[in-house]
């Protein structure tokens, strides 16, 4: 066990240095882009703030300070764990990001789902069946190459404003998920369903395929059983990207689908230069990456006992 | 396996007899027939749940029938309930349904009594007196005083309320006395007749003083208006409630009393075609921003209605900033001007719907002159090409562009693309073609919110700046070409017009008492403007509104919001 526990300790130490790095990278970010971020809180292009309410907003959030300063500041607060109040909303951020974390999540989670759902069950029926794997393969680069906007719209067009089975707007209730889950689920169940079934044509020419064949195994078991683990591994390493693709794509979904979530806070932030709404978003997703990966390093114990004993 | 009765795991059993080659197609086959099965099946469950929700029919009658829900979607977002903090055109829509203000706006430019039921103003035109209304009370209970209207008025120029609209709509302002429970007097530092115009914009709304007496984090907008605020989801909807006790219409308003509608949802769906869709499925009642090019479809589709509000105001100009390069000589700018055939292309892009401007103003407003677009260099290329010639731009390079003094005729007009609606930068192609012709060079470098500010609106660094600002009054003129209103001082004279003589005019209306006076001035500008080639006037801006054939009894404002005070839906 004490090797685990070496292991997860130096992972999460490494995690505190990606934290450092992507909070700092944020920090940069929002002081290099040009203009006068005062002016930007205040509303930005469309706003007639007078010079008395600038000077009132460069106060109140220290714009004066040299960026150093700011910068030390800024960390200080950060190792406090204490993200500061939104410039635009008046409101912590904390608070603003559990608001909209809800949303995000279960789109991102279903989406997720559906996706890995979707490719295994594709790569299982296809792998090794020349003909259907034809048809499949025009499919998933189909869904590759279109963007999530859309397939977006596609599926509104058909679905909700044709057909009338699924609601545009409103978040309640597991019906307004489907389709946003969809379009944000198909282009990562193209890449997956590649990657999976190319991993399980892979496994089925190897010998143990050949010897439980032998040994009577009908071939859903061979597949389902035997040669999916071995595919496993490649998709386990996907699952940065995925979670990458997911980040990205629940900004344009969310807008297609008039969705609340944190793509919608972020855009905004960016525009507004809400600096510490930017700052926790960004924290907050360079935590869940580094704590996936931490998850899926020990998947991979768990799917492949030679990285288990290699470890060991 | 398993137990279960899954289907799944009976056919991974079944093929094994009959099994004739090592790699059987038969599971694909059953495989994919029952993954139809199973998506068919959810699909059925998950619609099921999602039935029709429309309120139950009521009789059929001609009169307007009380209760509902009415969805207004529309594009946009907004950082604050508050219209005292608030710029954005989507808080003071939604606002303008909560709050009550003094005076309601019934023309072009005539006031009449809202929450004050009359007024007086001083001679030197400094002082108002208020009388208000009397047996109103705040959607929290807090009745409506002088103490309210003197709280509001304080909230929205305290420099820690960071206003971004209000406060410049109300600059003069000094203080107000309460003088008793139902009279208030505003003191201005200078005489300014535009005041009681700025009062009647939801941005200046009556607000109750115990909500404003909270922490900016706890903000509730509470007023007085026929529906109460419910719930902010933000980026998602606004939900208001039914004012049950309403009692105080503005002046001129159809329908007294409550509103008929129990329920008015503002949603948030910025993509047009999603909002379109919405519509024409039945999922919401009403659209804001229609696409010009859906809006003629509008028309042959049964069960929905098209309203278009032309927007009072500064019409979408081109401003051609006066200070820098070529454009410091008149005759370039009239020669930018007589280069663009502005009412084809117009024309051509919006379908007929938005009107094409001939005028800084736009016709609705009130001292529009419609005899200054005399003064407009109107579309003529070979005037233009000579008065290039007359200029000094004599020689041309290669491309076809002018030279003069081995410098090529460019100007520069950054292209701000989060600013971008109705299509602007497909007439600015336009445009950029049509001074092409001609041998203008128009280059339109790509920026960001913070280069558009620092770089170009507040530093100066461009030739032309194209914008659109909506405001039931003349009194826009003087936020758009005094010289003390340039942007880096809150105002909108991006043109950087210097002219003693337009300052003196615009001045002098704004403290005038005498409405003649006033309208002779706002003419005298509008011709100079037009004369001077500041200004390229390009379209009127169309508020395209969709309803659905049920909706009924929804009026428009001077401002062009819609009001939903007498909304009712049929059955």
């Amino acid at each position: 066990m004490a090797p685990l526990a070496l292991r997860l300790t130096r992972r999460l130490a490494l995690t505190l240095f990606v934290l450092w790095g992507a909070a700092t990278l944020a920090f940069a970010g929002m002081r290099l882009v040009p203009g006068d971020p005062a002016r930007i809180i205040a509303g930005g292009v469309q706003a007639n703030a007078t010079p008395e309410v600038l000077d009132a907003i460069r106060d109140q959030y220290g714009l004066r300070e040299p960026v150093g300063v700011q910068y030390v500041l800024f960390l200080g607060r950060l190792l406090r764990a204490d993200l500061g109040g939104s410039y635009q909303l008046g409101r912590p951020v904390s608070s603003v990001i559990g608001e909209q974390l809800g949303p995000t999540l279960s789109l991102a989670a279903g989406a997720a789902v559906l996706g890995f759902c979707l490719a295994v069950a594709l790569a299982l029926l296809t792998a090794g069946r020349p003909r259907v794997r034809a048809i499949s393969r025009v499919l998933e680069f189909c869904s590759i190459s279109t963007p999530n906007f859309w397939i977006g719209i596609l599926l509104l067009a058909a679905f909700s404003f044709r057909l009338r089975w699924f609601p545009v707007l409103g978040d309640e209730g597991a019906a307004a998920l489907v389709l946003p889950c969809a379009a944000l689920a198909l282009p990562i169940a193209g890449v997956l369903a590649q990657v999976t079934r190319e991993g399980l044509e892979r496994a089925l020419d190897q010998p143990f395929a050949l010897t439980a064949r032998s040994r009577g195994a009908t071939e859903n078991r061979i597949r389902a059983r035997h040669a999916l683990r071995h595919a496993a591994l490649p998709v386990l390493t996907l699952s940065g990207w995925v979670l990458g693709e997911l980040l990205a794509g629940t900004v344009v979904v969310e807008t297609v689908f008039a969705r609340q979530g944190l793509g919608h806070v972020v855009v905004a932030a960016v525009r507004g230069r809400d600096f510490p709404v930017v700052t926790g978003v960004v924290v907050l997703s360079a935590l869940t990456f580094s704590l996936i990966n931490i998850g899926l390093d020990l998947l991979y114990g768990l799917v492949d006992p030679r990285v288990r004993e290699a470890a060991a | 396996m398993s137990l279960s009765d899954d289907t799944a795991t009976r056919v991974d059993d079944g093929p094994v007899r009959k099994r004739r080659s090592l790699r059987s197609r038969r599971p694909a086959v059953l495989g994919a027939i029952l993954a139809v099965i199973a998506v068919a099946a959810v699909v059925l469950v998950v619609s099921a749940g999602g039935g029709d929700e429309r309120p139950a029919g009521r009789a059929a009658g001609g009169g307007p029938v009380a209760g509902g829900t009415l969805t207004y979607a529309l594009a946009g977002t907004q950082v604050s309930l508050d219209p005292a903090v608030a710029a954005t055109a989507v808080t003071g829509l939604i606002d303008r349904n909560v709050f009550d203000s003094l005076v309601a706006q019934t023309g072009p430019d005539t006031f009449g009594p809202w929450l004050a039921t009359k007024w007086t103003v001083s001679g030197d035109g400094k002082t108002y007196t208020f009388t208000l209304r009397e047996g109103v009370t705040f959607h929290d209970g807090t009745p409506f005083t002088a103490e309210a209207v003197k709280a509001s008025l304080d909230h929205v120029v305290d420099p820690a309320t960071k206003s971004a609209y209000a406060a410049s709509l109300i600059a003069p302002y000094e203080k107000s006395r309460v003088v008793s429970d139902h009279v208030v007097e505003v003191t201005l530092k200078r005489p300014f007749t535009p005041f009681l115009q700025a009062l009647s914009v939801p941005y200046l709304g009556i607000q109750s003083p115990a909500a404003l007496a909270k922490p900016v984090a706890d903000y509730r907008p509470v007023g007085t208006g026929p529906f109460s605020y419910v719930s902010w989801e933000k980026d998602k909807r606004v939900t208001l409630r039914k004012n049950a006790g309403y009692a105080s219409p503005p002046a001129g308003a159809s329908h007294q009393g409550a509103a008929y509608l129990d329920t008015l949802v503002f949603e948030f769906v910025p993509e047009d075609a999603t909002r379109w869709g919405a519509l024409t499925s039945g999922q919401v009642q009403a659209i804001a921003g229609v696409p010009p090019v859906n809006a003629g479809k509008l028309r042959s589709l049964s069960g929905f209605t098209l309203n278009s509000q032309e927007t009072p105001g500064l019409n979408y100009n081109l401003y051609l900033n006066q200070t820098r390069g070529p454009l410091r000589d008149v005759r370039v700018r009239r020669a930018l001007s007589a280069a663009v055939n502005v009412e084809e292309l117009v024309r051509n892009i919006y379908f007929g719907h938005f009107p094409v401007a001939r005028n800084p103003l736009s016709r609705t407003t009130a001292a529009y002159d419609p005899t200054a677009e005399s003064e407009l260099a109107s579309y003529d290329p070979d005037e233009a090409r000579r008065l290039l010639d007359e200029a000094g731009w004599t020689k041309t390079d290669a491309d076809g562009y002018r030279v003069k003094d081995g410098k090529t005729l460019t100007l520069v007009w950054p292209y701000w693309a989060e600013g971008n609606k109705e299509q602007r930068d497909v007439l600015a192609e336009g445009i950029q073609a049509q001074a092409k012709l001609v041998g203008i060079k128009i280059e339109r470098p790509a920026v960001d919110t913070g280069a558009f500010v620092g770089k170009y609106l507040v530093g100066g660094g461009y030739d032309l700046v194209d914008v659109s600002f909506a405001r039931p009054t003349p009194d826009v003129l003087r936020f758009a070409f005094a010289s003390g209103n340039t942007y880096a001082k809150a105002g909108g004279n991006v043109a950087l017009v210097d002219s003693p003589q337009i300052d003196t005019w615009v001045e002098q209306a704004a403290e005038t008492s005498d409405p003649a006076t006033a309208a002779t001035d706002y003419a005298a500008v509008q011709h100079e403007v037009l004369r001077q080639a500041y200004v390229l006037p390009l379209y009127t801006p169309v508020q395209l509104t969709a309803f659905s054939a049920k909706v009924r009894g929804v009026a428009f404002d001077a401002q062009t919001y819609p009001v939903f005070h007498g909304a009712w839906l049929e059955a």
